[in-house]
């Protein structure tokens, strides 16, 4: 490994496909830097709460895997698997995942994207946030309470009511984009165009902050940023929201 | 300026030992002794020490304190396994037993009752009471674990008195000061601890903290 | 002089008792602390202080010009120190 490469550990859910698509084409934009990514899967069809549960705990094995790759990140990347825990989950979760690496000797920086969401939120100042989500109604409650708890408060969502995974891939930007037309924006701080890392959206971020004049974001794009601070990188990636422009007037 | 005592300490947060026979260990603390399994952690060797794959076990001991193991896979114990010692080293033949069980858990329990339940439980066990004894102050019963590891369970007879504390720092003082010369001796102990008495058990109030 | 110290602690008062009733001994306190001394030798005989063995055998808290000649099931027995 040369000083300005990077190894991205992942652990995904088996059907997701969209956090290793949207991840390094979004971290390819780094000036300078290489990045390489390495994922585990957790068995996972439906997003269910029986699914999901069963799913962490698979966790175990999977950082196994990934402390054996040696990357210098690690992220959680199911953020409703971490929520529908309870409030506060995705920092036990992280705590556990850590202190797991570290036992072994690992120096690994761990990151959930449940934790992403979290801190790119508050880092944006957002406290009031609009959410544009892939699940049914239930799972949906579930963010949107888990996202209560951490102090936010959530002036509007829309869930698509989609809960095979593979589905949620194949959604397309229009039918997310028409989600977000629907919700009153003009009393939010920042809208999440995709509360999912398997809801493709990147594309959308950009021109969706542009057409509705305030900061947003996406699980991926959360998870970038939280991938950089942790890294010491400096955040500054084109096309893809003002919260990747973070420190483009930073002199580094 | 902190407001916060010199002394923070908060007891024990866990003690850990290797085992090889994690089934019996299981066995012995989890199914005998009724402590729950509170915790565990699967890892590997990622840092510069490349060791084995292991699993690390924990179990309530009560007051919030935990007793954990290691186990690492394909590792085999060192040094003679029939001599003297444990799971973790193994003593010279002939090491007395004194010596090989010094170094021991003790777990406390509030009363006789719940003395008697745990050797109940150890000796309808595969690991009955080796030894019951009434000390001074406090009463115990003890086995070894299936590792080797000397576990006792102990209730206090009676609270610890203050004079106890006195007794006690004036004996360290006097052993750290003869450990320093020659030969060190019991007698060389008491001989300097008298000398300590007369210095400072005089002016020794019970409630006075700041003369200790 | 023979002179030895006990801890003032529930389970040595029968040391105490027993070196009383001998008239050589004077029994006084310092402290949290009996001090007994003697003109030459203090005996304590074990069983008249009903002490269990590990009480019997921690109850010597300090010796003052003086040493131990004898500390076993049956007595304890404590000299002038030579030099002393």
């Amino acid at each position: 490994m040369t000083s300005n490469s990077r190894r991205v550990g992942l652990i995904v859910p088996s059907s997701n496909v969209t956090v290793e698509t949207e991840l390094p084409r979004l971290l390819r934009r780094v000036d300078g830097v290489e990045f390489s990514f390495h994922a585990s899967r957790m068995r996972m069809h439906a997003v269910t709460p029986e699914q999901l549960r069963a799913m962490n705990a698979q966790r175990e094995r999977c950082v196994l895997e990934i402390g054996d790759a040696q990357t210098d990140v690690l992220l959680y990347a199911c953020l409703v698997a971490v929520m529908a825990m309870g409030a506060g989950e995705h920092r036990d979760a992280e705590l556990r995942i850590a202190e797991q690496l570290a036992l072994g000797g690992s120096d690994t920086k761990v990151l959930s994207s449940a934790g992403a969401l979290v801190r790119a939120l508050t880092d944006l100042a957002a406290k009031r946030v609009a959410l544009v989500m892939p699940y049914t109604e239930p799972v949906a409650r579930t963010v949107v309470e888990y996202l209560e708890a951490e102090g936010f408060t959530i002036t509007g969502w829309r869930a698509l009511g989609v809960a095979d995974n593979t589905e949620v891939g194949c959604i397309p930007g229009e039918a997310v984009l028409a989600a977000a037309r629907e919700l009153d924006l003009s009393d939010s701080d920042a809208l999440v165009i995709s509360c999912c890392v398997q809801m493709p959206s990147l594309d959308l971020v950009q021109p969706a902050e542009e057409e509705f004049g305030l900061p947003v974001l996406s699980a991926a794009t959360a998870g970038a940023y939280s991938i950089l601070r942790a890294l010491g990188l400096p955040v500054d990636l084109p096309g893809a929201g003002s919260l990747l422009r973070t420190d483009a007037n930073v002199q580094v | 300026m902190t407001d916060k005592p010199v002394h923070r300490v908060r007891g024990v947060d866990h003690a850990a030992f290797p085992t090889f026979d994690p089934a019996a260990t299981v066995r012995f603390y989890r199914d005998v002794l009724k402590f729950p399994i509170v915790h565990s952690i699967c890892a590997a060797g990622w840092g510069p020490e490349r060791h084995p794959d292991f699993i690390h076990f924990f179990f309530d001991i009560g007051g919030g304190d935990r007793l954990a193991f290691f186990y690492y896979f394909g590792w085999e114990p060192a040094g003679d396994q029939s001599a003297p010692g444990d799971a973790w080293a193994r003593l010279p033949h002939g090491t007395p037993k004194f010596f090989a069980d010094s170094r021991h858990l003790a777990i406390n329990v509030e009363d006789e009752e719940d003395l008697l339940e745990y050797r109940r439980r150890l000796d309808e066990s595969e690991w009955p009471v080796e030894m019951q004894v009434m000390h001074e102050t406090i009463e115990s019963i003890y086995t070894h674990d299936p590792n080797g590891y000397m576990v006792e369970i102990t209730r206090a007879l009676r609270p610890v008195t203050p004079q106890e504390d006195l007794d006690a720092e004036l004996t360290l003082q006097a052993l750290c000061d003869v450990v320093a010369g020659e030969a060190p001796s019991m007698d060389q102990l008491l001989t300097r601890k008298a000398e300590l008495i007369v210095e400072r058990a005089a002016s020794w109030e019970p409630a006075g903290k700041e003369l200790v | 002089m023979a002179r030895f110290y006990v801890l003032d602690v529930p389970e040595n008062v029968g040391v105490v008792d027993v070196a009383r009733q001998d008239d050589h001994n004077t029994v006084d306190r310092i402290g949290p602390y009996f001090r007994i001394t003697a003109p030459e030798t203090i005996v304590i005989d074990r069983r008249s202080t009903g002490c269990r063995h590990a009480v019997w055998y921690s109850a010597v808290a300090g010796l003052e010009g003086s040493v131990i000649v004898q500390h076993d099931k049956n007595a304890l027995r404590v000299e002038r120190r030579a030099d002393g």
